[in-house]
């Protein structure tokens, strides 16, 4: 835990919404919109982000179901061909946030379903680095969830650095934190 | 939803380009505080109104607890985020001093609080008392040298009358030089010279 109190993506991770049913009532509180006080029933059905629900499970006030990201429908297109499907847009977040809600559920398989979606995803985007260009790679790019992309972009540096290494050319360059350069007029 | 500030304040620091650096952002900064406190006040609202009930705050498992639970862990998740924020971008600034020199550029200046800029300061100062106890320009070599000169061409506008350490320069834009790599290597790393190759 401490060594991601800091980290952004799991933060980011961590806001994800998951449905949660509330086991005890809660005043003073405005979660559930369709309330008309502002206070939770017991027995309320709420979308609430993980970092919440989490620890309102661990007290036992809320029991957590799987978020629609992880439904039969994506499921089906996983299984179907999971290296075609556009997961960030489901949850950017998809293995993590998974990751997170699998001991949390009840649902046995999430486990299952994250490790082949990865395996196969995985295989295909590395075999994509190496054969095709920066530019056709636009076009699956945008269907990679945050951490595929991290991979996918490591993969690409260290293509470009060996490639680099092997034609030679400049060795220092200009700060990257300094932006691009700008045209000089 | 609660924590949403903080939140916010995350993804302004994550949508930025990777490896840039994007300027404070004290507005959101203010709003997650500001968040935060009104959490504080709707929980010792709620741990008022139990109180006056007459019932046990500790061990009481009430409605008004599960509030306060909710607004406590809306409060402690704001301050993880501030808490990040601020420190990654330490982790940045840190960073700087390695690879843009020792002395900022406005452009990044322009980027930092004061207070970053004051951690900047003593950060360099730390690492120049370093540096000058164990004699060593650590600052330099940050790419393994073939050879000791190299040939660079100035892109960018610098002073007159900068003294390297053989021999005083004239650095007019777009003149080529062969100089020594350990002078040439912050300016190239500010973006004010390029390395010539072959």
């Amino acid at each position: 835990m401490a060594k991601y109190y800091y980290d952004i993506d799991d933060i980011l991770t961590e806001e994800e919404f998951a449905p949660v049913l509330f086991h005890k009532p809660a005043n003073g509180v405005t979660i559930d919109p369709s309330a008309e006080t502002n206070s939770v029933e017991q027995g309320a059905k709420v979308e609430l982000p993980f970092w919440l629900a989490h620890e309102l499970h661990l007290r036992q006030a809320v029991s957590i179901n799987l978020p629609a990201c992880f439904d039969q429908k994506t499921r089906l297109e996983i299984q179907a061909d999971a290296a075609c499907v556009d997961l960030r847009s489901r949850c950017p977040y998809f293995y993590e946030f998974g990751c997170k809600l699998q001991p949390l559920v009840t649902d046995r398989t999430l486990g299952i379903l994250l490790s082949t979606a990865f395996k196969i995803r995985y295989k295909e985007r590395l075999t994509k680095v190496f054969t095709a260009t920066h530019l056709t790679a636009s076009k699956f790019l945008p269907f990679l969830t945050i951490e595929e992309t991290n991979l996918y972009e490591a993969a690409h540096l260290s293509m470009t650095a060996f490639k680099k290494w092997r034609t030679g050319g400049p060795r220092f360059q200009r700060a990257s934190i300094l932006g691009r350069k700008r045209k000089e007029s | 939803m609660y924590g949403r500030k903080g939140y916010q304040l995350v993804k302004d620091f994550a949508s930025g380009e990777k490896g840039q650096l994007k300027p404070f952002n004290s507005k959101l900064f203010d709003e997650t505080i500001e968040e935060c406190r009104q959490n504080q006040r709707l929980i010792q609202s709620l741990m008022r109104k139990m109180e006056q009930e007459g019932l046990d705050v500790q061990n009481n498992r009430n409605a008004d607890y599960y509030g306060a639970l909710v607004h406590h862990l809306s409060l402690i998740r704001n301050k993880r985020c501030l808490m990040a924020y601020v420190h990654n971008r330490a982790d940045i600034v840190r960073d700087l001093g390695w690879r843009v020199g020792l002395e900022l550029p406005p452009e990044i200046q322009e980027k930092l609080t004061t207070l970053e800029k004051e951690y900047f300061k003593n950060h360099s100062a730390a690492i120049k008392s370093y540096m000058g106890k164990v004699g060593i320009d650590l600052n330099v070599d940050m790419v393994p040298p073939k050879d000791p000169y190299i040939k660079v061409r100035v892109v960018g506008d610098i002073d007159e009358g900068i003294v390297m350490s053989d021999k005083t320069t004239n650095f007019a834009r777009h003149s080529m030089h062969f100089l020594k790599r350990t002078d040439a290597e912050p300016y190239i790393a500010r973006g004010q010279m390029e390395e010539l190759t072959g």
